[in-house]
């Protein structure tokens, strides 16, 4: 059962936040708000009238609106083709329908032009098309499912600034988050969700981050932090003047120079599309650097398979499990090879070795704690974080050298992530190197012995987790310490601009939010 | 993925509407010659012809019996009753007897591209339902005639267009036609006719029963006049037969011949040969039609641009066979319908022969019959 | 576990039958709109088969199974090969042609024309896989192309090779020794006609399929490329030369379909031999879920229906291509229902997982609160 009991009241003209840990069953319930799913037992009230959602329809009708966290734009048609699209008999789809849409943003103070092509669109603007959409449809309530996931700060602040004016027309936005600081900043009240339940309705000016925080998990929270240096000079992992050429001639990494010891956390900050997908690509891999030479403990890899590179003791933690990590509709036992196919315990010969890979399953289950009732189960059937202990726990096993972990505790309860930090923590003790890219910058400063921060394709700058502040390396990963400068200026400043995004790519055209970007503040 | 599998095919040249043709011919020929129990030909067009189709073996006379026992079943080749074409010729026979014998008949059509065995099942069931004349149309059914037949000794068989080996057996019936033979004659016509000196031929799928066609063809046409010019092409390969149902093609094929200066063009290609007309009547040129008189079958508007036809006479062959039958003495062994046993030959509807043309070609069919020219029926 | 893999069986036989059974029911419709006779249409099919045409159907599964186990490789990666089509019919001339000239003797010559048949079939599909490797060209659309041009390219050879038989309309190539011939096994009592000697080898294609690709790393590497080619990459597959690998595979098996009309029945290739088969196997692979046992059955109930529908039109007045329509509205109800159940699996399972482990969670509070 997903969801148990779920109670809570939205004020009219109010941002109501609803907070909770992954698996926490906000989805779940944002479903059966929207009537994808039907609940099995309780009613939902609409200004005081019982409906019963049965279609994204009804939901509609009921003055209902979704903006998900994933846009569904069409790219190759204008703002005003994409919000009239399924809505063609509201106000036709040519100058009623731009008048109506001019409208509706110049009352919300949703800054777009209707006649733009969304290709050209930033992810904001797309954002606020979103929001067009549900609003041309006439929704008085709207429900943002993580909107800022995909959002750089500065087009976080513009997003909350909207959500106020919608706000203050009198809608009601139900805000889905769990990034507290921002729900903190924008809610007006908060309900917390936790196993399917609700547990606490808190008033935002009466809690902090922490407290909220301890109401989402139930317990203490854990905290990032790695004890003594056990950082070694011994080199495992070098990567000289590597660059990696992207297309229209731009370098997607640019002379990068990385040096990772035995013993030691070496964590890479910056805003996502900056290169750092890119970066553990070269390493396992998957691409082969135009320039450059990777060493591992001395030996030239640079144009080693990705098989080859695995077997030679480096574990790799991806960054999206789902597309690189696992294979969902198969069994535990068999992800468990997946990555060390060539590797014992899970093979003999070219034979599967069943047995060695299923008692080897069992032991990864047990010593990573990962919630499964058997090694039988389909990946796809566990939860994120069950999921991430058993891949943490499989490169764990055959990783002798180094840990590249791509985004460890994305998506993840916090249960996992605390025990995936202790994890980290180990394998760093055990003596491997470790490279941890993450966008969450708690966890960085809170694991690693160096924080090296990417722009651009390029190594901009180096920081002791010590003494680095979050405000810093937000400067630093954005460009907006002038670091940047350092970097010969592309001709197309513009569309060079690092881009979190990637819907749109590294290769779109200026576009206003690249520029806030580049507009150091 | 059924579709892709559904190729149209038919297996033998034949024309169009011959369903027409056979119901035609059973009215007229109530009365038929004392000499055999064949049909009078005169409907299908050549009226200058006698009616006597006379087997190389045990012929005789046969009285239409007005109620007879014979239970016929007819195994069709792919496509089967209905395409207006080979199968449907050997239909008309049948029916014909069916008509005026009284017999009960069956159908069973072939499902394209099956197996041996599918063939060999199709001629048990009709055994095990009791049949005791079965009729194969089509030489796909060689083999398992030959061996359907060995297991049931008891039941008469006939294939046609097969006179192989692996159908043979004594209570086998090969019915076949010298094609090469009406296809000289028609080959003469048109080299009399053109006045380019230049001709054409398009087949329907690159067969050797096609073949024949165009080996007889490309005879007469010499023996007219050695250096005439003869265009020939196919228009698709085994095991692609849509080339017999496709006139698209047949049209694009013989407006490049008309194009590139022929003025005659003779198709053996079934149901493509509509398109072979159409393009003749845009290159206001001469189109000859095929195993039917065409010039009475085929679409109105260009009937009148069909020169002659080479007539093959499956109906007849198949009324004969079951003639004999119900008269007791059931054919067996190869039976060639040529040009003597007035099995194959030309028509004359539409009067575009002159009678200098009709003398020189009755000129070669005497030569033909007398042996004096053998056709050859392959190239 | 037990559980879960017995309602995972279950699940995975109702979706077959349930589409058997809408099938039964449109056909059944369609016959009544049609006017045609519902109840003989149904005799007709059900009735139970005699010996001989026991052994027909499974003759025909036999080919039928060899080309749905070429399809399915093919699928176990996510390459859809069309072109199977074209390949066991470059294949099958191949080993008519060889086996034909008799340079080898008896069995010896049947094992050359098979490794023939598979080097034909396998160079054919190669061509796709190449032309998918290196330009990115669709193997939907290559292997499509390649089925024209093999029907183009086999049709000219034949005619160049072609023996002709006098009296004989037909064309083929040269017919095999009878040294080389199968005569067939004498397996259902009561036939006249015998199973072709070749189930043997739909047998070893069957165990190597099961085998190669449940039991070794080969065929984890191309299971996993087919479930998710991220995941493969990510894992050291080179996705590139497994396309290549599988594509030629599947070619080669490809090349087998034709060996057992061959040798057990037609003994040369020519304008008579079967076809479709490439065609059939697509839709058999499908049914059978790409599992060599379910695909047996799958080619059985297949070859069932086309043996049965033979009678239709002499016992029931209906023409025989009705079963191109009831194996249709099969196939169309199973991926339907198989994505339903498919759907319904994955459901159940999380259901089925947070279920236990609330259970787990439960226990371990309920003990906490005795010690305490």
């Amino acid at each position: 059962m997903a969801n148990k009991d779920i109670s809570f009241a939205v004020r009219r003209g109010t941002v109501h936040a609803l907070v909770g840990e992954n698996g926490a069953g906000k989805s779940t319930l944002m479903k059966i708000l929207y009537g994808v799913q039907r609940q099995d037992e309780g009613t939902i009230k609409v200004n005081g009238s019982e409906v019963t959602l049965h279609s994204p329809s009804d939901a509609i009708d009921a003055g209902i609106g979704m903006v998900f966290q994933h846009f569904m734009l069409a790219d190759n048609l204008t703002v005003l083709e994409n919000v009239v699209l399924g809505a063609e008999k509201l106000h036709g789809i040519g100058g009623g329908a731009r008048a109506e849409i001019r409208r509706i943003a110049e009352d919300f103070g949703l800054d777009v032009d209707p006649d733009d092509l969304v290709a050209d669109l930033g992810v904001g603007d797309r954002q606020r098309v979103e929001i067009l959409k549900v609003l041309y449809r006439g929704a008085k309530i709207l429900i943002l499912d993580e909107p800022t996931a995909v959002l750089v700060p500065q087009e976080v602040d513009e997003l909350f600034d909207n959500l106020r004016e919608l706000k203050a027309e009198g809608l009601t936005v139900i805000f889905i988050s769990h990034k507290l600081d921002e729900v903190l900043s924008v809610a007006d009240d908060i309900t917390v969700i936790r196993r399917g339940t609700t547990v606490a309705s808190v008033d935002p000016s009466e809690v902090n981050a922490r407290q909220l925080a301890e109401l989402m998990v139930g317990s203490q929270l854990p905290t990032p932090e790695t004890s003594e240096s056990t950082v070694t000079d011994r080199v495992v992992l070098s990567m000289r003047d590597i660059t990696l050429a992207g297309g229209e001639g731009r370098d997607l990494l640019h002379d990068i120079d990385l040096d990772i010891h035995a013993g030691e956390i070496v964590g890479v900050a910056g805003v996502e599309g900056n290169g750092q997908a890119e970066l553990v690509e070269v390493i396992m891999g998957m691409r082969e650097p135009t320039a450059g030479t990777v060493h591992l403990e001395g030996t030239d890899i640079s144009d080693w398979e990705v098989r080859e590179i695995r077997e030679a003791g480096v574990g790799y933690i991806p960054e999206d499990r789902h597309r690189h990590g696992l294979l969902l509709e198969a069994p535990l036992w068999e992800n468990r090879i997946l990555g060390h196919q060539t590797e014992r315990p899970n093979v003999k010969g070219g034979l599967i070795d069943a047995r060695g890979a299923k008692s080897d399953t069992e032991r990864i289950v047990r010593e990573y704690d990962v919630r499964t009732p058997s090694i039988f189960v389909t990946a796809g059937s566990l939860s994120g974080g069950n999921q991430q202990k058993l891949i943490v726990g499989r490169e764990m096993s055959h990783a002798s050298k180094v840990l590249v972990a791509s985004h460890p505790t994305r998506g993840v309860d916090v249960g996992a992530q605390s025990a995936i930090w202790d994890l980290m923590r180990q394998a760093r003790h055990e003596g491997l190197g470790v490279l941890l890219i993450s966008a969450d910058l708690e966890e960085l400063i809170g694991l690693s012995d160096t924080i090296r921060v990417i722009l651009r394709g390029r190594l901009t700058g180096t920081f002791d987790p010590d003494t680095v502040t979050s405000q810093d390396l937000g400067a630093a990963m954005t460009g907006a310490d002038g670091s940047h400068g350092d970097a010969p200026a592309p001709a197309d400043a513009g569309g060079d601009a690092a881009y979190p995004d990637s819907l749109t790519g590294p290769a779109l055209a200026p576009s206003p939010a690249a520029d806030d970007i580049e507009d150091p503040r | 993925m059924r579709q892709l599998m559904k190729v149209a095919a038919v297996v033998s040249a034949s024309s169009l509407a011959l369903a027409a043709c056979g119901s035609g011919t059973s009215k007229e020929s109530s009365a038929s010659s004392a000499s055999a129990g064949a049909t009078s030909a005169s409907a299908s067009g050549s009226a200058s012809e006698s009616a006597s189709a006379s087997g190389s073996e045990s012929m005789s006379s046969s009285a239409p019996a007005g109620n007879s026992d014979l239970k016929v079943g007819m195994a069709y080749d792919v496509g089967g009753r209905g395409d207006q074409s080979f199968n449907d010729a050997a239909a008309a026979g049948m029916d014909k007897a069916k008509a005026e014998l009284g017999i009960e008949t069956k159908d069973a059509t072939a499902v394209n591209g099956e197996n041996e065995a599918a063939r060999e099942e199709r001629l048990n069931q009709l055994v095990d339902a009791g049949y005791t004349n079965i009729i194969a149309v089509g030489f796909a059914y060689a083999a398992s005639v030959g061996k359907v037949a060995k297991e049931n000794p008891d039941v008469h068989f006939a294939i046609i267009d097969d006179a192989s080996d692996a159908s043979k057996g004594d209570n086998v019936a090969q019915l076949t036609f010298a094609e090469q033979e009406g296809s000289f004659l028609v080959g003469a016509a048109a080299a009399l006719t053109t006045k380019e000196d230049h001709i054409g031929f398009v087949g329907g799928v690159n067969v050797p029963l096609i073949v024949k066609f165009e080996a007889g063809y490309e005879a007469g046409a010499k023996a007219v006049n050695p250096d005439i010019k003869i265009d020939s092409t196919y228009l698709t390969q085994p095991p692609d037969f849509s080339g017999f149902g496709d006139p698209a093609k047949g049209k694009t094929a013989a407006e490049g011949m008309f194009q590139g200066g022929a003025d005659v063009v003779y198709h053996a290609a079934g149901g493509s040969g509509a398109g072979v007309f159409t393009a003749a009547k845009a290159a206001k040129g001469w189109a000859i039609g095929v195993d039917s008189d065409q010039a009475k079958t085929a679409e109105a508007g260009v009937q009148d641009v069909i020169l002659t036809s080479m007539l093959k006479k499956v109906d007849v062959a198949v009324y004969d066979y079951l003639s004999k039958a119900a008269a007791g003495s059931p054919v067996s062994g190869n039976v060639i319908y040529d040009l003597k046993a007035d099995g194959v030959g030309y028509s004359t509807t539409g009067d575009h022969l002159s009678a200098d043309i009709i003398a020189k070609l009755d000129d070669y069919k005497a030569k033909i019959i007398s042996g004096e020219i053998t056709v050859p029926d392959t190239k | 576990m037990t559980n879960a893999n017995l309602r995972r069986a279950l699940l995975s036989i109702a979706a077959p039958i349930l589409a058997l059974f809408v099938a039964f029911l449109l056909t059944s419709l369609v016959l009544m709109a049609l006017g045609d006779p519902v109840k003989d249409v149904w005799i007709t099919m059900l009735s139970k088969p005699k010996p001989r045409q026991i052994t027909n159907i499974v003759n025909g599964a036999i080919v039928l199974y060899l080309s749905a186990i070429a399809v399915a490789v093919g699928f176990k990666m996510n390459l859809f090969n069309i072109g199977v089509d074209g390949q066991y019919r470059v294949g099958s001339f191949a080993a008519a042609l060889f086996a034909g000239q008799a340079w080898l003797p008896g069995v010896l010559n049947i094992l050359v024309a098979i490794v023939v048949a598979m080097v034909a079939g396998g160079f054919w599909a190669s061509i796709a896989a190449y032309l998918k490797v290196k330009r990115g060209v669709s193997e939907v659309i290559s292997t499509i192309m390649l089925n024209a041009i093999a029907t183009g390219v086999v049709s000219w050879l034949l005619l160049k090779v072609a023996v002709r038989t006098a009296g004989s309309n037909a064309i083929g190539t040269k017919t095999i020794p009878e040294s080389s011939q199968l005569e067939g096994w004498k397996l259902i009592p009561g036939a006249s006609n015998r199973i072709y000697s070749l189930l043997l080898l739909a047998v070893i294609v069957g165990l190597l399929y099961w085998f190669v690709l449940g039991k070794t790393r080969f065929g984890f590497d191309l299971r996993a490329t087919g479930s998710s080619e991220t995941a493969a990459v990510a894992s050291g597959v080179k996705v590139k030369r497994m396309v290549m690998t599988s594509m030629i595979a599947s070619g080669a098996l490809a090349g087998l379909i034709g060996m057992p009309l061959l040798f057990g029945q037609d003994h040369s290739y020519g304008t008579t031999f079967q076809a479709g088969l490439g065609f059939a196997g697509i839709g058999i692979a499908l049914l059978g879920r790409n599992h060599p046992v379910g695909i047996a059955f799958a080619a059985l109930l297949w070859s069932y229906l086309d043996t049965q529908a033979n009678g239709l039109q002499i016992r029931a007045g209906v023409a025989p291509e009705l079963v191109y329509i009831i194996q249709g509205i099969i196939l169309f109800a199973v991926v339907i229902a198989y994505e339903g159940t498919r759907r319904l699996d994955i459901r159940l399972e999380q259901q089925r997982v947070a279920r236990e482990l609330a259970a787990q969670r439960a226990a371990v509070r309920d003990q906490e609160g005795a010690v305490a």
